[in-house]
């Protein structure tokens, strides 16, 4: 989450905007985003919704507990998904992708 | 959201939660040397190599790597010392004072159970042909009876704050070796971007 919050000003200017989603409650949110110093908007989804319907089940990895695995999802601006990654978000990629989005976006 | 009409993108994102470590490298050498005698490092910093007994480290921090040096000192656990270069210093301003106050709501929580760490020294620098911000700290942890003295530099590189920084960690009842700070000072002094970053590129 610090990685996108460093590149928030590179997504303003692909005119990207960025959303965490996590199962944690908002109070947890709150006072996390606070630690990291986190501006952009964090979607508490307790009951797990989200995730399923983006194709996000539980971690493998922590049997047990609710908690997702990682994505990282982007949606263009008719509401297409075009980006799909699992695992740690490699912010590069992700600049790159947004870049290219932005320019084909702004062809007639 | 709609701002000057230009194209909207949103993009949503599991949540992360980066930790960091430290490994000593042992896979294939990212540096070479110059014919100048200058340590090149993945032909994109170039940097003096530093004395004898320093090993050299790739640091993973705030979900980036970058890489530095290693040394263990004379004197009981946790004797040795540690410089390095960060392209992503923990926290997210671009603005160096501010940079500051992020870095140390995070820098050594993993390494300590109760470091109280205060600033003894700021000043602003040159560095690498910029602005730069140069702070000096030490903190004790009563806990593990453990003290580390710290010299972080930040910089830019683009618009971007990178940082170097030096920690030396120490018994509590142990002295800090503060020649080593010169050693820190001269391979920053020497430091040269021999390319655009990434993010200059984009």
């Amino acid at each position: 989450m610090e990685g996108h919050q460093r590149n928030l000003y590179l997504y303003d200017r692909f005119n990207a905007r960025v959303l965490g989603v996590s199962r944690d409650d908002v109070i947890t949110l709150k006072y996390w985003a606070k630690s990291l110093d986190i501006t952009f908007p964090l979607l508490s989804n307790v009951t797990g919704f989200l995730g399923f319907y983006f194709g996000v089940g539980p971690s493998p990895e922590i049997k047990g507990f609710p908690v997702f695995s990682r994505r990282t999802i982007i949606i263009d601006k008719r509401g297409i998904i075009r980006y799909v990654r699992d695992g740690s978000p490699d912010f590069k990629d992700v600049l790159l992708f947004l870049k290219k989005l932005n320019e084909e976006g702004g062809k007639p | 959201m709609n701002r000057k009409g230009l194209t909207i993108l949103c993009l949503l994102l599991a949540l992360v939660w980066v930790s960091g470590c430290a490994t000593t490298d042992t896979s294939k050498k990212p540096y070479r040397l110059s014919e100048q005698g200058m340590l090149i490092w993945n032909d994109e910093y170039e940097f003096i190599v530093p004395p004898v007994g320093w090993k050299v480290i790739q640091v993973e921090s705030g979900g980036e790597f970058g890489f530095g040096f290693l040394r263990s000192d004379p004197g009981p656990y946790p004797s040795q010392s540690m410089f390095v270069y960060d392209e992503e210093p923990f926290g997210c301003s671009l603005n160096f004072g501010e940079r500051e106050e992020e870095f140390f709501k995070r820098y050594l929580w993993s390494a300590s159970i109760s470091m109280n760490i205060k600033v003894l020294e700021r000043k602003k620098i040159n560095i690498v042909g910029g602005e730069g911000l140069a702070v000096i700290a030490e903190g004790r942890d009563s806990v593990k009876k453990e003290k580390v003295r710290s010299k972080i530099v930040f910089g830019k590189r683009g618009e971007r704050v990178v940082s170097w920084y030096l920690t030396q960690w120490r018994h509590a009842d142990s002295t800090f070796d503060l020649a080593t700070f010169d050693v820190f000072d001269k391979w920053v002094d020497s430091f040269k971007f021999l390319k655009k970053s990434f993010y200059e590129t984009l």
